[in-house]
């Protein structure tokens, strides 16, 4: 592991804690291996905030959790003394009872501990550009995620907007997909919604939505045959170098295609009013 | 056929995006992916120049890229609530064009992250 001036000593110099409800194999590799009870993530970390500020904490309130009184001082103790913590968090937490109130407790949890030292939070991505997405619709509509346009400007409220509440609400009526394959890794009730509604797939292979999609458009891989920019998960853009030539257009041009026919068209906020606007 | 070397290629497979990896290509596939790990190599060589798919398909039957784009605006400008949705593999670039498509089209707006 890399050897730096702060920390000369490599992973020596460097504490790993995991949590998580069952010992993977990561269980291994980390210095320090909290077995949390699954659904119980909100309430230790809540413990956990009031711990730090020195807080009473019963003994069977930390019980609950599944974890002990004292396993919880040890760790606030290696945080409190780390010269910068990092807070890494993944669907295990947003995904579960609890999902995004969850997340929230580790923000509001990360936030707290700068009273003590430096601390951050940042979440694991699975899939190459997701940092990207977010940076970019923050950049442009001053939300990462779970947005709506459909008052003519940005609202940002996840588990409205969000596409699996969508979806399994039925709320939409035509879904336009791109870099993802939601046919492959989302609830069933959310997939048979995607089947009945006009749905655009852009993929550089034929995938699973593509099956149940309307119109599928196959487009150059981004990196291997498509060039542009690509955010690494702690937020530095890099230059993607593409190797090949392909055959098909990249993502960028057969979007701007779409937009740019889509554009042609009579404006739908004059000529098509929406339901908001027949409820004023 | 030539063979290329690429010097510091970026792999966009995981969130990592590690960009000291050296390819190796050809006019057709990459042969090598020097210090890539077991996914990156994977992600590299299994993706080819090849017109390996149909430009386009609608409801199943190939067409051609012009027809599809048509028929996709079409679909997308007709729904009441469409929803724009993924923007993980792919670039920064295409992810603000699918913005403002999005806020073109009164449509929602939503990436992987909210899984």
């Amino acid at each position: 592991m890399q050897k730096s001036k702060f920390l000369p000593r490599g992973r020596k110099d460097r504490t790993v804690v995991l949590v998580d409800i069952r010992e993977t194999k990561s269980a291994k590799a980390a210095d320090l291996f909290l077995q949390v009870r699954p659904g119980k993530d909100f309430e230790m970390l809540t413990i956990l905030r009031a711990m730090i500020k020195g807080e009473h904490v019963t003994d069977d309130q930390v019980a609950e959790t599944g974890l002990t009184t004292d396993v919880l001082q040890d760790l606030i103790e290696r945080m409190k003394k780390a010269k910068f913590g990092v807070m890494f968090f993944g669907m295990g937490l947003s995904m579960t009872r609890g999902k995004h109130m969850n997340a929230a407790a580790l923000l509001t949890l990360a936030a707290e501990m700068n009273a003590f030292t430096k601390f951050v939070a940042m979440p694991m991505r699975g899939h190459g550009n997701v940092t990207g997405a977010d940076v970019i619709m923050r950049w442009q509509t001053g939300y990462p995620f779970g947005i709506s346009f459909n008052r003519g400007y940005p609202r940002y409220n996840p588990g409205e907007f969000s596409t699996v509440d969508i979806l399994v609400r039925g709320d939409t009526d035509c879904a336009f997909i791109i870099g993802a394959d939601p046919g492959a890794t989302m609830p069933r009730p959310a997939i048979e919604h995607l089947a009945k509604v006009p749905t655009i797939v852009l993929d550089p292979h034929v995938t699973h939505t593509s099956r149940l999609s309307r119109v599928h458009i196959t487009t150059a891989p981004a990196g291997i045959a498509a060039p542009g920019t690509g955010y690494r998960m702690d937020e530095v853009p890099m230059p993607l170098r593409p190797a090949l030539n392909s055959p098909y257009p990249s993502d960028e041009e057969v979007i701007r295609r779409i937009k740019e026919a889509i554009a042609e068209k009579p404006d739908w906020m004059t000529d098509q009013p929406q339901m908001i606007f027949s409820q004023v | 056929m030539e063979l290329k070397v690429i010097e510091n290629a970026t792999c966009t497979f995981c969130g990592c995006v590690c960009d000291d990896i050296e390819l190796h290509a050809d006019d057709v596939r990459i042969h090598q992916a020097k210090r890539a790990c077991v996914l990156g190599k994977a992600w590299f060589l299994n993706h080819t120049a090849e017109h390996k798919y149909p430009d386009a398909l609608i409801d199943g039957q190939p067409a051609t890229l012009e027809e599809a784009i048509q028929v996709a605006a079409d679909h997308l400008y007709q729904a009441d609530m469409p929803l724009v949705y993924g923007m993980s593999n792919t670039t920064c670039e295409a992810q603000r064009e699918c913005v403002e498509m999005a806020d073109l089209l009164g449509a929602l707006l939503d990436s992987h992250t909210s899984l």
